[in-house]
């Protein structure tokens, strides 16, 4: 049986599993995992896995199944990641925006689409392509990125609806990277929210990113959430109501409670901006 | 058209030089030498964990050059992140073969393997307890390796290592920790006949003992029920396969 995803929830990572599964913390509500990292791997991971299912209910953000490639998809990955999620009984599934390769070659990074009509129908494709191979409902999640892309910043939350229009999908909301774009590309983040269908939206992102001395914010995953990240997440809550919201934090790892206190400060907001009295 | 920018994002992100024309195409010269560096610094950072001891035996210089040249050959064939360094490694073995300190190949080969034990795949449930008239089950990933240079021995000398022929075998232990176990001939063959499994225990240990002129004699056995009995407690061996009835 699917166990509810509500509330706030936290990535599962090697460098915080030991403590957290061992504290098993009332506040993280639900956890998400990169498939890659599990699929056909035994030892720690498959251990952290198994113990992680006691007590949470888990949903999957894939790494590197970009929705922006030009070649079909290798069906027997797809086969195998169906397969991965059936056992899991994730009510979801999302993957990026972007482009993660060329060529059968992985960049291991997402790279920027163009926000083009072309780009679009790719993406749209490829999207139903892998939803159809993998049977769980997929959303898409925007991405964060460093080179110019369209004609102003905005025009990428053109590009996220036409493609979620296109293949009718559903959306994985990073609001951080909104925010990031909205800084590099100097737009205002709350616009590009007031363009986005918010009925589409299961799962929202936030995390905290790195500032370089020349100004350009680069999508870390490796500092606390800023103020204006949380603000901006308030924003988007009150539109989409309560969805699910995860804290990503995948490098410079700090110990458990600076990131359970951070989990305290999203339920504020959550709970503040949503009215919904959620609990583990 | 998409096809165009992904082949010039990957020249630029894996090439040994970014060319003006591609960065032109892209638009924002400094922002995708960004890119090239952050995709650069994520592979280079895995692989310098899985080989760590290499690198510092090589230097930085010689192990980010080899890291370049592998990169200008494409970009990684694999999805998995943590299969990157045995890709890297294919490449840059027979190049420090010749450029490098003689034990240095042996050094990469062994902490590749060593990476590779670890994050081997989920291992096998037997259907039977080990017997000798069944086919062997061995824990996933379990390797047997043979080296000219003790490399396993830590710390690396300063001066190197004298040549001194050394069979191994990695395994996955209850830590998840890659553990190397010194094997003699005749018990690697063994292990190797068993990781393969086409041969009921009795069968291989026949063959194998026939191969090395080795009696069966009762100090045979003897030895051959320690081999076993420290396997399965390692966690080397995990059971056996029933035979179809
Ligand atoms: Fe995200």
């Amino acid at each position: 049986m699917t166990r509810d995803v509500a509330g706030i929830g936290l990535g599962l990572r090697y460098d915080l599993a030991t403590e957290l599964l061992e504290r098993r913390p009332k506040s993280v509500a639900w956890l998400e995992i990169h498939p890659e990292n599990y699929i056909d791997r035994g030892g720690r991971y498959q251990e952290m896995l198994e113990l992680a299912r006691e007590d949470w209910p888990v949903v999957t953000h894939g790494l590197s199944t970009c929705l922006g490639s030009v070649e079909p998809f290798d069906a027997s990955y797809l086969k195998e990641l169906g397969g991965f999620l059936k056992d899991l009984e994730v009510p979801w599934h999302s993957e990026h925006l972007c482009l993660g390769g060329a060529d059968d070659r992985f960049f291991h990074d997402l790279l920027p689409l163009p926000f083009t009509e072309e780009a679009a129908q790719i993406a749209s494709q490829r999207l139903t392509e892998v939803r159809d191979a993998i049977g769980v409902p997929l959303a898409l999640e925007n991405a964060s990125y460093y080179a110019p892309q369209g004609p102003d910043g905005l025009a990428e939350a053109d590009f996220v609806v036409e493609v979620l229009e296109k293949a009718d999908a559903k959306l994985l909301l990073d609001v951080n990277n909104v925010y990031v774009n909205g800084r590099n590309f100097g737009f205002d983040p709350k616009a590009y929210m007031d363009r986005i269908p918010m009925e589409r939206v299961v799962q929202i992102h936030v995390a905290g990113h790195f500032v370089r001395d020349d100004g350009l914010r680069i999508d870390t995953h490796g500092e606390p959430v800023p103020d204006d990240v949380y603000e901006l997440l308030d924003y988007t809550l009150r539109k989409t109501g309560p969805v699910p919201v995860l804290l990503e934090r995948d490098n410079n790892v700090p110990p458990l409670d600076e990131l359970l206190s951070e989990v305290d400060d999203l339920w504020k907001i959550y709970r503040n901006a949503t009215g919904a009295d959620v609990a583990r | 058209m998409l096809a165009d920018h992904a082949k010039a994002m990957q020249r630029v992100c894996f090439g040994a030089e970014p060319s003006k024309a591609d960065l032109e195409l892209l638009g924002s010269r400094e922002r995708w030498l960004v890119y090239r560096d952050l995709v650069r610094t994520r592979l280079s950072n895995v692989i310098g964990v899985a080989l760590a001891r290499t690198k510092s035996a090589i230097g930085d210089e010689a192990f980010s050059r080899a890291i370049d040249e592998w990169l200008a050959t494409g970009s990684p064939r694999t999805r998995y992140l943590r299969y990157v360094p045995s890709e890297l490694a294919e490449f840059a073995i027979p190049i420090w073969q010749r450029t490098e300190a003689p034990w240095v190949a042996d050094l990469a080969g062994y902490e590749i393997a060593a990476w590779e034990v670890r994050h081997a795949p989920r291992n096998p449930t037997p259907s039977a307890e080990f017997a000798f008239d069944s086919k062997p089950v061995l824990a996933a990933g379990v390797k047997v390796l043979r080296l000219a240079y003790p490399v396993q021995n830590e710390p690396t000398p300063n001066t190197g290592y004298a040549p001194d022929p050394t069979i191994l075998c990695l395994y996955r232990d209850k830590n998840h920790r890659t553990i190397p176990r010194k094997l003699n001939p005749l018990a690697a063959d063994l292990l190797e006949a068993w990781r393969a499994a086409d041969q009921t225990v009795a069968e291989s240990v026949q063959q194998v003992a026939a191969a090395h002129h080795a009696q069966i004699t009762p100090v045979f056995i003897e030895k051959l029920s320690t081999l076993i009995a420290d396997s399965i407690q390692r966690g080397i061996l995990l059971g056996g396969h029933s035979p179809p009835s």
